[in-house]
């Protein structure tokens, strides 16, 4: 009984954590997005609220807080106020399998592990919950009963499925390597230095993995959900105040958590590249490797301008899917041949 | 030898988006765009340093021993593309050629801020300041009257011209030699 008790307490604060610690680099992702975007176009970025804008995060999160909380007339109330939530939650819950590092801390006598839990379906768990916050959109798109909302609902429907298909294929090709579907296993897997990483030999993979993240994510250069441009706001035109933070949110935790995929399965998580530098604790270099991915997702979307919707559509079904797939038959015959 | 070339180009094309080298070199130039000196300048924090002959608010001037520069000769309302100033004149009590201005309003509202006026001024009344914060909730803040135009060439003048009387009361109007510009 009172084991089970101290279990439930570890795994609370371990969840509590992980909450905490992502919600923090939810923030201050945006601040650091909005700074690099700014120098990328020789502006400064936040620059008012505290040191160098420092607390800007903060000032928006209040803002945001005591809007006020609009519904239109001809809104579907109960989906308009489930849809961000639907967003926010699977975007969140990824966070539960990641392996943030590999030692456990021992306190009081418990030991609390760098991850929620150690799922064997990790990396299918993240999957499905990527796919149930692709509802939250639609769902908003459709219940806000607003063209430009519909329409961005439709489009990113129509984005997330083409590109879900070449990511979960692209990842196909690791796991074929790394046997397992445990995100802890596969990072396993890649122990002994950068060159037992899998970004080496499935190099293809990872290339489509990374756009099609950046297609999975909504972020340009393909954001043609929300396209400013041409759908004021996309799918979340009539949200404002928490709601609206909540898909803000979630488009920001959606980025890291596929930054954390793409460490994981790429670059070996928490291993060092060398011997030499494994001094440096492991929770760094995943924060690193995470940290370098969503420099280089802002670094992409102050780069590169927006997609059509044809050429979307053409790059995803005619380029992506068919080298996904010859990935995957590459992989697993060179495999079968030195596994025999 | 045409279709060998042509394979090359092809080659090269391919080449090209199979390894994404437009967008890596689209990337270098915004990575390196982050390292480039900001021009920006924080303005409320910190201000420019406005060159001489920047041209701000306009502000009447006094003689060093504080008599009014203007003679109320309406030239400068003549100038004055926008018809901002209005300027009533009177003549001096007891000496019927000397003129003043008894009223004299700028509407900054529509000021254009060309320095036609200060141009025009034959006994140098008039100056631009580097002025330029006049922001207000209320347009007829903006209305300003001799006394303001005044306290502004204060402020903003604190170095005064001497004045020289060396005519005849009687004879002159413009009671002032004109030696080059005054120190301002």
């Amino acid at each position: 009984m009172i084991q089970t008790a101290l279990n439930l307490i570890v795994v609370l604060v371990t969840i509590g954590v992980v909450m905490a610690v992502v919600l923090l680099h939810v923030a201050y992702l945006t601040y650091f997005e909005r700074k690099i975007l700014g120098w990328m176009q020789d502006r400064m970025g936040p620059m008012e609220v505290g040191y160098h804008g420092l607390l800007q995060p903060i000032a928006d999160g209040l803002k945001l807080f005591f809007k006020e909380d609009i519904v239109p007339a001809q809104a579907n109330k109960i989906i308009f106020t489930l849809a961000p939530i639907l967003v926010l939650v699977p975007a969140l819950i990824g966070f539960a399998v990641v392996p943030f590092g590999r030692d456990s801390i021992h306190l009081f006598g418990l030991t609390f592990r760098p991850y929620v839990t150690d799922l064997n379906i990790g990396i299918l768990y993240i999957l499905a919950f990527a796919s149930i916050g692709a509802y939250g959109v639609l769902l908003g798109g459709w219940a806000s009963n607003n063209k430009y909302s519909l329409l961005g609902g439709l489009r990113s429907a129509a984005q997330v499925i083409s590109y879900e298909l070449s990511l979960g294929l692209a990842i196909v090709g690791v796991l074929l390597m790394a046997g397992s579907l445990s995100l802890v296993k596969i990072t396993e897997a890649q122990n002994g230095g950068a060159l037992h990483w899998f970004i080496l030999p499935q190099f293809v993979a990872f290339v489509i993995y990374l756009i099609s993240a950046v297609a999975e994510t909504n972020r340009l250069p393909f954001d043609l959900p929300e396209a400013e441009s041409e759908l004021v706001a996309g799918f979340f035109t009539e949200y404002s105040g928490m709601r609206f933070a909540f898909f803000f949110l979630a488009e920001y935790a959606n980025m890291i958590l596929v930054s954390c995929i793409a460490t994981i399965l790429f670059l070996g998580g928490w291993h060092a590249p060398f011997e030499a530098l494994s001094f440096i604790p492991p929770i760094l270099w995943f924060a690193g490797k995470v940290y370098f991915f969503l420099f280089f997702y802002i670094w992409i979307r102050g780069t590169l301008p927006r997609l059509r919707y044809d050429q979307l559509m053409m790059f995803g079904w005619k380029v992506m899917i068919p080298l996904a797939l010859a990935n995957i038959l590459v992989t697993s015959v060179v495999l079968f041949f030195i596994r025999g | 030898m045409l279709s060998h070339r042509g394979f090359h180009h092809r080659l090269k094309r391919f080449l090209q988006q199979v390894l994404f080298l437009e967008i890596l070199a689209g990337m270098a130039a915004t990575f390196k765009h982050l390292f480039i000196r900001r021009v920006t300048i924080q303005y409320p924090h910190e201000k420019r340093v406005l060159p001489n002959g920047y041209r701000g608010f306009i502000a009447l001037l006094r003689y060093d021993d504080g008599t009014d520069k203007c003679v109320g000769c309406d030239l400068c309302e003549a100038a004055c593309p926008s018809r901002v100033i209005t300027v009533i004149s009177a003549e001096v009590e007891g000496q019927p050629l000397k003129r003043y201005a008894k009223e004299y309003t700028m509407d900054m509202t529509r000021c254009v801020f060309c320095g036609l006026c200060v141009e025009a001024c034959p006994v140098n009344a008039l100056g631009m300041t580097k002025e330029y914060e006049y922001a207000t909730y209320d347009k007829r803040n903006l209305k300003l009257n001799k006394e303001q135009l005044l306290t502004i060439g204060d402020r903003a003048f604190p170095v005064r011209e001497t004045r020289v009387e060396f005519q005849h009361p009687h004879a002159a109007f413009f009671n002032v030699a004109h030696r080059g510009y005054p120190v301002k």
